[in-house]
């Protein structure tokens, strides 16, 4: 229904490229100024929405030990698609389920285990401009603030290609110079119609995106 | 100040003069009584004649009284002043109160108003007279006798004419799918596909066009009992801005004597919109203003503009 674009103006990135943000602001105060500047332009909030993504990696012991490089399997879930469940792996097939896959998942815990504390989430305000639709969210993962997502749709036009100019000039309106180039799934289905789950691997890479970055070592897989 | 007391005196002299009207009145109507009721029943018929000629002369006299009664009346009530236009309402500008009851100046408000109306109407009575923008048999003459004669042949056209020159049209552009659909009747519904930026549901009525509405590729073009949906809008405000230029081009393109021609004209402009997401403004260069894309396509050149830039 939709065509969505989403990208990832890392916060550090956005402090020393372009918006001059004062040394010290915080994901927090970034967001919020993003907010003020949508309001000003005109847009509507309109509630809420969260994405996230819980990560399982396949522990069936023969995969483990064949040196295999480890395949991840994520379930995502979008407040915008509430009642479908989405299960992707990385660069691989998208399975759009019912809700109760999760349940599903406890009980394939021998194959796939449940990464704890991997878990990324984007949650924020989601804003209404004529016909695009904005969500503005910040990253966590575990409690700390990683990043902000911006996914901006345009939702009369259902193939990627045709609005790209149109978002682009859009997102200048709002995001100055930070506006990327067109993400990979673009070239993927070049004419294809847009699908909920195009969204859904967007998300996974900006989300991957945000594990890597974390430098620190930790209890993650990488 | 004078005005005011000889309106009062004036004013007196009307509600005596209403009761000498009164008075005379009645009197003429007693003598149409003794007139209608004839002579009473008298011994002698000279008796008869005597008494019915001295009750008639009283009753006439007093007629006469009645009437001299009045004449004298109306010299003291004095001619209305006739130097105002406005005759005896130009009275209320004597109002002193003007703050409370300005009702002269309401007055003459509504008088500049109807006078102002009466000239526009018959300007642009005029004006439409000369313009004959007749597209249903409804306007056609007032009288219904001359009705069959002034119908076009335009709007008799045989169903099988109608679907001819569609799929006609629809062959002529590849990118474009044209459903037609006959609901009710023998009017044509169509239902055009357009790549897959929009659909448009286009009623017909023999081969005019009677209303187009456009919505998104996406949206619904079937009511929830699976008829085709021709009224509800589209919910995103670019689809109902084209529906609106749409509906601006079906009132552009008319010829009468060539419906078929309008149809296909029709068509080759809705054509342009394939690229409504991809084309910039053809004035401002850009693609958005006001969060719109360049909704408006010229009619003869089928140029991308902005609704605003196109002036």
């Amino acid at each position: 229904m939709l065509l969505t674009f989403l990208f990832f103006p890392i916060f550090k990135w956005l402090q020393c490229v372009t918006v001059p943000v004062a040394e010290g602001k915080s994901v927090q105060q970034t967001v919020e100024m993003l907010n003020k500047k949508l309001e000003q332009l005109g847009a509507v909030k309109q509630g809420n929405f969260y994405v996230d993504c819980e990560t399982y990696h396949a522990g069936a012991p023969a995969i483990a030990n064949s040196g295999q490089s480890q395949k991840f399997l994520y379930v995502m879930h979008n407040s915008e698609a509430p009642l479908s469940c989405f299960a992707l792996f990385e660069n691989g097939p998208c399975l759009v389920a019912d809700p109760n896959f999760d349940v599903l998942m406890v009980k394939l815990k021998s194959y796939f285990q449940n990464a704890k504390g991997n878990k990324v989430e984007s949650r924020g305000a989601r804003y209404q401009y004529c016909d695009f639709l904005v969500k503005l969210g910040t990253i966590t993962m575990g409690s700390s603030a990683r990043g902000i997502s911006v996914e901006v749709e345009y939702c009369p036009c259902i193939v990627a290609n045709d609005s790209w100019n149109l978002m682009m000039e859009f997102m200048q309106s709002f995001l100055s110079s930070h506006v990327p180039g067109a993400p990979a799934v673009f070239g993927v289905k070049p004419d294809g119609i847009y699908s909920p789950s195009d969204t859904m691997v967007q998300y996974l890479e900006l989300f991957n995106k945000v594990r890597k970055q974390q430098a620190t070592p930790s209890t993650g897989m990488r | 100040m004078a005005d005011v007391v000889s309106v009062g005196v004036n004013l007196e002299a009307f509600s005596q003069a209403i009761s000498a009207i009164q008075a005379l009145r009645s009197s003429v109507t007693r003598v149409f009584d003794s007139l209608k009721d004839g002579m009473k029943n008298k011994e002698t018929l000279e008796g008869r004649e005597k008494a019915f000629v001295s009750e008639f002369q009283d009753i006439l006299q007093s007629v006469n009284r009645d009437l001299n009664e009045l004449e004298r009346l109306s010299n003291l009530v004095g001619r209305p002043s006739e130097s105002h236009p406005l005759h005896n309402s130009g009275l209320l500008s004597l109002d002193p109160v003007q703050d409370k009851t300005p009702l002269y100046s309401q007055l003459l408000q509504a008088y500049k108003w109807s006078n102002k109306l009466q000239y526009h109407a018959g300007l642009a009575s005029s004006l439409l007279n000369q313009q004959s923008l007749k597209r249903s048999a409804n306007q056609m003459g007032a009288s219904a006798k001359r009705r069959p004669k002034v119908q076009p042949s335009t709007l008799v056209i045989p169903p099988q004419y109608v679907d001819d020159v569609i799929s006609r049209i629809g062959r002529m552009f590849p990118d474009m799918s044209i459903e037609l659909f006959r609901p009710n009747g023998t009017s044509a519904v169509l239902l055009v596909t357009l790549g897959k930026v929009l659909k448009a549901i286009v009623v017909m009525r023999s081969l005019f066009i009677d209303r187009t509405i456009v919505r998104a590729f996406n949206e619904n073009v079937y009511s929830e009992d699976g008829k085709i949906d021709i009224w509800s809008r589209s919910n995103y405000q670019v689809f109902q801005k084209v529906t609106d230029h749409a509906t601006t081009a079906l009132l552009h393109y008319q010829l009468p004597q060539m419906p078929d021609v309008v149809v296909r004209s029709f068509m080759t402009w809705l054509r342009s919109y394939i690229k409504l997401f991809q084309a910039p403004c053809q004035r401002c260069g850009k693609y958005l203003q006001d969060g719109l894309p360049p909704t408006w396509r010229d009619f003869r050149t089928l140029e991308a503009f902005h609704d605003t830039c196109r002036q």
